[in-house]
């Protein structure tokens, strides 16, 4: 790893640890191998948000080329949100693209994607499908994301009327996740999701 | 790319950060609009790549970049720092804007040339000093000059061959002219006057000299030493090859004209010196007296191309 990569990411490791933000647990950061290429981030959902309570994990990867290039970012904690693909975890956000600046921080950017999960950018989408819901049935999306955050970012709130849906077609020998991504993507319609799958 | 902020004696002031490598400042630019300061490598780095500030995404080229103020400049000059070489044992400590003279000098830089005192008087890194064996080096260096040699020989050779064939080619040539010049005689007319002429480009190009003490003439002057460094200047200022070596013959008085060419007729033509034009033969103490700069002089005082005199001083 380039020298200059690996003396900004020890730096700012030890911003991240010493700041505000680690202190009230908002954010965590720890180092997943000695070179100080990949890191795991963690924020907590902010408040007054479906994604309140949860946890969620982001895979950091440094390139070698750092901090010239931003640090390649995306969510591991399957996450209901227009930004982020929910297949993926793929982040679209313009400062880990072309609005990168080389002052930017790891800090900086886990609270940034912090901030993304307040004010969804469903102009520009990651997940169409998300954005699409996002747009036209606000209330959904919400009850969505926040059944996702409950299901695996450990939110508090479990929605029983859609946990239900997702045991029928269980119960019909389909696996939990694609069952939920099915009736996420429409609408939580069991006929049409059910269709879909067995089509 | 910036100092290593461990290095540093205390606290350095954040001002005083590289935002982009989060070194120490080195020979640091800043933005012209928003004046943020980077070092120049780091900054010059990033616009290479996006033509904007890194701190806050204004537009900005490289031409745009500023050296930072003065300020800024002292307070960094200022710190005080451990030297490049502390991991090998170099306990300096240092004002930044002394570190360079000081590396220069470092007893502790495991690549400052030393002589090895072996013997070998070679220069060699002192880090290497303790693998270096004379012996072997030596060996290398021997071999390496052999291949240069055997290099410098065959190009020697290939050289040779090359003078050789001219050598043969310009012998044709000459007969080539020579059977022209007999059998044709306007041929022959022509090939004097382009040699008249030349004789005349070539004394118009040497500059005039003024011989201010006769007497120190040299009238049989010494073969090898004088008269061969007098052919070498003259045919270096370009002297024409079919007369130089007439000229040369000329050095000396058993070949110059009646008026010349005892003591007793120099002593009795003394005042005709003066109406000699001369013209200097560069580098040397020594004039030439060209027949087509002379038409003016007696007959009995000149020679056809023209004389040299060598003199022992005097000439300007």
């Amino acid at each position: 790893m380039a020298n200059i990569a690996a003396k900004r990411i020890k730096r700012e490791f030890k911003e991240v640890m010493n700041s505000e933000e680690v202190a009230g647990g908002y954010i965590k950061l720890a180092l997943v191998n000695d070179s100080w290429t990949e890191l795991q981030g963690t924020i907590v959902g902010p408040p007054d948000t479906p994604y309140e309570g949860g946890t969620f994990q982001l895979e950091i990867k440094v390139p070698e080329t750092y901090p010239f290039n931003p640090p390649k970012i995306r969510f591991v904690t399957k996450i209901w949100h227009p930004n982020v693909s929910s297949v993926t975890g793929a982040i679209c956000l313009d400062i880990l693209k072309d609005q990168w600046a080389a002052a930017l921080t790891l800090r900086t950017v886990l609270l940034s994607i912090q901030a993304l999960l307040s004010a969804a950018e469903a102009g520009d989408p990651q997940d169409a499908v998300v954005a699409k819901q996002y747009r036209e049935s606000q209330q959904l999306f919400l009850l969505t994301a926040r059944h996702w955050t409950n299901v695996y970012a450990g939110g508090p709130s479990a929605i029983w009327e859609f946990d239900q849906k997702v045991q029928r077609l269980l119960d019909m020998g389909i696996d939990e996740h694609e069952a939920r991504v099915a009736l996420s993507h429409y609408d939580w319609e069991l006929e049409r999701a059910t269709e879909q799958l067995f089509s | 790319m910036g100092f290593e902020i461990k290095r540093f004696q205390g606290d350095v002031d954040e001002e005083l950060i590289c935002p982009i490598c989060s070194g120490v400042l080195e020979d640091p630019l800043q933005a012209p609009a928003c004046e943020h300061a980077f070092c120049r490598a780091c900054i010059n780095e990033w616009i290479s790549r996006q033509p904007t500030c890194p701190v806050d995404r204004q537009a900005v080229t490289a031409s745009q970049l500023r050296p930072v103020p003065r300020i800024l400049r002292n307070l960094l000059s200022r710190l005080c720092t451990s030297c490049d070489n502390a991991p090998h044992g170099c306990n300096a400590v240092l004002k930044l804007d002394s570190l360079a003279s000081h590396l220069v000098e470092c007893e502790f830089n495991p690549k400052r040339p030393m002589p090895c005192e072996a013997g070998c008087g070679l220069v060699i890194p002192k880090d290497e000093l303790a693998e270096h064996n004379c012996v072997r080096e030596l060996r290398a260096l021997i071999t390496s000059q052999q291949g240069k040699l055997t290099d410098f020989q065959q190009e020697l050779a290939e050289q040779r061959l090359i003078i050789n064939e001219h050598k043969r080619e310009l012998a044709l040539l000459k007969e080539f002219m020579r059977a022209m010049r007999i059998s044709n005689p306007t041929m022959r007319a022509l090939a004097d006057q382009m040699e008249r002429e030349e004789v005349i480009r070539w004394a118009n190009s040497l500059t005039r000299a003024r011989v201010t003490r006769w007497g120190g003439m040299i009238s049989t002057p010494d073969d090898v030493l004088q008269v061969m460094m007098i052919k070498r200047s003259l045919s270096e200022s370009g002297c024409p090859p079919h007369i130089i070596d007439d000229l040369m013959e000329n050095c000396h008085e058993r070949r110059w004209p009646p008026g010349l060419s005892s003591l007793e007729t120099r002593q009795n033509n003394r005042r005709l010196y003066e109406k000699y034009v001369c013209k200097r033969v560069p580098g040397k103490q020594a004039v030439l007296v060209l027949q087509c700069d002379n038409t003016h002089v007696d007959e009995h005082m000149m020679v056809e191309p023209g004389l040299v005199m060598i003199f022992a001083h005097g000439i300007e």
